[in-house]
Formats: C-alpha cells, structure tokens, sequence
C-alpha cells in the first residue's frame, strides 16, 4: 500500500508541476483562475490517495474551501472587468431538446444514485436532474423543490439528534440521514443546474 | 517535551475530534489576534484626505456605508479565522483556517471599489488559491506518514519523523496565504480610505507565520 501510495504522489506532483507551468506561462486572467482551479482538483488526489474515511471527510472541506476561493475570484473578475448581467439560459441545442437520450440518462442517473446513496448518490443523482433540466427549456416550479430540500435538510439533522440522545435506534438514524441527504444533495444540486442567471423577483 | 517552541500545553481540551489547546506562546498570539478583532468592532472608519500640495485645499474621499460594512464583516471574519487557527491543535484545522484567513483577506482587499485595487485583490487571490494546493497536501502527507493529525500525538514524539517535504509544503501553503500585505501594500490600501481594517490582514499574516513555525518545529 506505502509503493502505491508513493507513485501516486509522484503522479500528482508531476501533474502539479504541468500545470504550474502552463500557469507561468498563461496571460489572461480567466485562464489562470481556471488553469488553478484544474490544479487544485489534482492536490485534492494527494488526499484522495490516503484511502481512508478520515481522507474522505478531508476532501469536503478542501473542496469546499476551492469552491468558495473560486466564487470569490469570479466575483472579483466580474467587478474588475465591468461583466455584468449576462444570463444563462441553458443549453440551446435542438437535437438534446427533442429527443428522448437526456431522460433516459437521467433517468439512468438518478437510479444509480439512489443505489449509492448518501452524499455521492446524491451528487450523482443530482447530476442527473441537472443534466434534464438544462436540455429542456420548459420552467418548472422550483417552489416545491426548495421545500422538499428544506425538509430533507431537517430529517438530516433529526437523524444526527436521535445518532446522539437515542444511541440504540442507530439504524433508523442511519436511514434517515442518507435519505435526507440524499435527498437534499439531489434537490439542491437540481435547483443549482435551473436557477443560474435568472433574476429573482 | 524540551525542545517545544511553544512550551508545555497548559490546557487541552479533546471534544470529539476536535482539538484546542494553549501553551504561553499559543495564548499570547490568541490574545493578540482577540484584542485586534475587539479593536475592529468598536473602530469607526476613518476618512482619507489628500491635502493639494503647496494651498489650503484639501478633499475628503467618500465610501459608502455598505463598503464599510462589508469590510468590517470580512476584517471579523478574519479575526475569527485567526483566532481558530491560533489555538487548534489539530493540523487540518489549522490549514482550513488558514486557507479562511486567504479568503477574507481577499474580502478585505476586494470591497475598494478601484481598478488597481480589483486587479490586486485578483492576483492576490490566485496566489491565494495556489497555495491551497501544497497547504492541504502537505496535512495530507502529514496524516499518511504519522497516522494522526493532532499536534498533541505529534509532541509526544511517538509517532514517526515527519518527512521535511510535509513541512516545507505547510510553510509554502502558508506563505502563499500570508501574502495579503504584499498585495495591499501594492495597491496602497493602507493609505486607501478606511484604513482600520486592512491592518487585520497583516496582523492575521503575521500570527499564521508565527504559528506554523510551531507547527512545523512539534514533529
């Protein structure tokens, strides 16, 4: 396990380098930002490669800490440039819009990640929903889907309550988190794919 | 137990898989990094003035309120994160803290409303993001070589010899962290209106150079 784990350091660290200088090398600012963002998801293999649970609860945090350096610089870049006030309006193309493969991969999507459950089935099933919603133009409510993600958001939590004051009913705790946060994964990451750019009244 | 830098812990405090502990160096840089933040709450912002060389006239610059605001926040915000990465014990705490105190630091910088400032704020957060990379990589080789990420683990001295690689990626990570008066010292931010609160980035830089240095002399 120790040999693995040093060639897959070495892996990363040489992948490291190739980006670092593309990075020395780029001009433009978005494409540094971007060309940064593709380096931070290699050192997060660095993690990854320690193969424990305690790596898997070490991956959220660094990935968030990414995600949220990475709004904040695009934020900044949009000040900084004068971009303003250009709306998505999802992926215009005709051929996914009519025919019938974006339902069955989501429908292929979504099942899957409710086998995996839990925050990856989540992720995953999530990535279905998104994946439906932006080849589709319709507009759906999205009312119903925050509340169904607020919901699972709260047996989430009623879950970690009975995990710490009823101890022996463990398994209906561990039922209902993977549920809800299957659930919310799914929800929140469905309304993240449908709500960019549009103005909120 | 003899050759620690920060000295003997005098409080340690397990709650789950969180660590805290104190010893005289980590309190004083907690103290520190407390009394600023007071400092900032209470502070009211000042106003800058150029006076027009060789007359009487002077001009007052104007920011809003809501620029002020938001930069109050990110200066506490920055406090706080210094604050937890003064007196954690567990060293992923302290890279995630630290990678807190790169994120408000940008905040601070971001909220002038100027070109030059953005521009910098920019640069300043790519440096940011980069040393997001060794930072957690470096915790990460931590945990692989000795098994455990808790400080205290590490002074006991039975764990096995953190490899210097580790080290030096930490203090890389930090470095690039750290780097916010570099980059408001290039867009004359501590001349910029509002002065007060840009001092939070120097000071949250110096207490995370000055921690990590205890960090990296325990394994």
């Amino acid at each position: 396990m120790w040999e693995q784990y040093s060639y897959g350091i070495l892996v990363v660290m040489v992948a490291g380098v190739i980006a670092f200088l593309a990075l020395a090398r780029e001009r433009d600012d978005l494409h540094k930002l971007l060309l940064l963002d593709l380096v931070e998801i290699v050192g997060l293999g660095m993690i990854a490669l320690l193969g424990t649970d305690l790596a898997e609860a070490l991956i959220l945090p660094g990935l968030t800490v990414g995600i949220a350096e990475l709004l904040a610089l695009s934020q900044i870049y949009c000040t900084k440039e004068g971009i303003r006030d250009r709306p998505v309006r999802g992926l215009n193309i005709e051929v996914i819009a009519k025919a019938d493969a974006p339902l069955i991969l989501s429908i292929f999507l979504v099942a899957y990640g409710m086998v995996l459950s839990g925050f990856t089935g989540g992720g995953v099933a999530g990535l279905g929903l998104v994946f439906l919603f932006i080849s589709r133009t319709y507009r759906e409510d999205l009312n119903l889907l925050e509340m169904a993600s607020g919901i699972s958001w709260a047996l989430w939590i009623f879950a970690f309550f009975v995990f710490m004051f009823l101890p022996q009913y463990w398994f209906v705790a561990l039922m209902g988190a993977a549920i809800g946060i299957l659930l919310k994964v799914t929800v929140k990451m469905s309304l993240v794919g449908t709500m960019w750019g549009e103005q909120h009244d | 137990m003899i050759d620690l830098v920060g000295g003997v812990p005098l409080f340690v405090l397990e709650f789950g898989d969180e660590l805290v502990y104190f010893t005289p160096y980590t309190i004083t840089l907690f103290l520190l990094a407390l009394t600023f933040t007071v400092l900032v709450l209470i502070s009211r912002p000042e106003r800058q003035i150029d006076i027009a060389f060789g007359s009487d006239a002077y001009r007052a610059k104007e920011i809003s309120v809501d620029e002020m605001r938001f930069r109050r926040l990110m200066a506490i915000a920055c406090g706080l994160a210094t604050m937890g990465a003064m007196v954690t014990g567990d060293i992923f705490n302290f890279t995630l803290f630290t990678a807190m105190v790169g994120i408000t630091n940008v905040g601070i910088v971001a909220a002038v409303k100027s070109k030059h400032v953005q521009d910098a704020a920019y640069q300043y957060g790519l440096v940011a993001l980069a040393a997001t990379v060794p930072l957690f990589a470096g915790a990460a080789i931590y945990a692989a070589v000795t098994g455990s990420l808790s400080m205290i683990e590490l002074m006991k001295g039975t764990v096995p010899a953190v490899p210097l690689i580790a080290k030096g990626m930490l203090v890389l990570g930090v470095i690039g962290e750290g780097m916010a008066p570099f980059y408001a010292a290039k867009a004359e931010m501590f001349r910029a209106p509002g002065a007060p609160y840009v001092i939070m980035c120097s000071l949250s830089s110096l207490l995370i150079f000055l921690r990590v240095v205890e960090i990296v002399m325990l394994g």
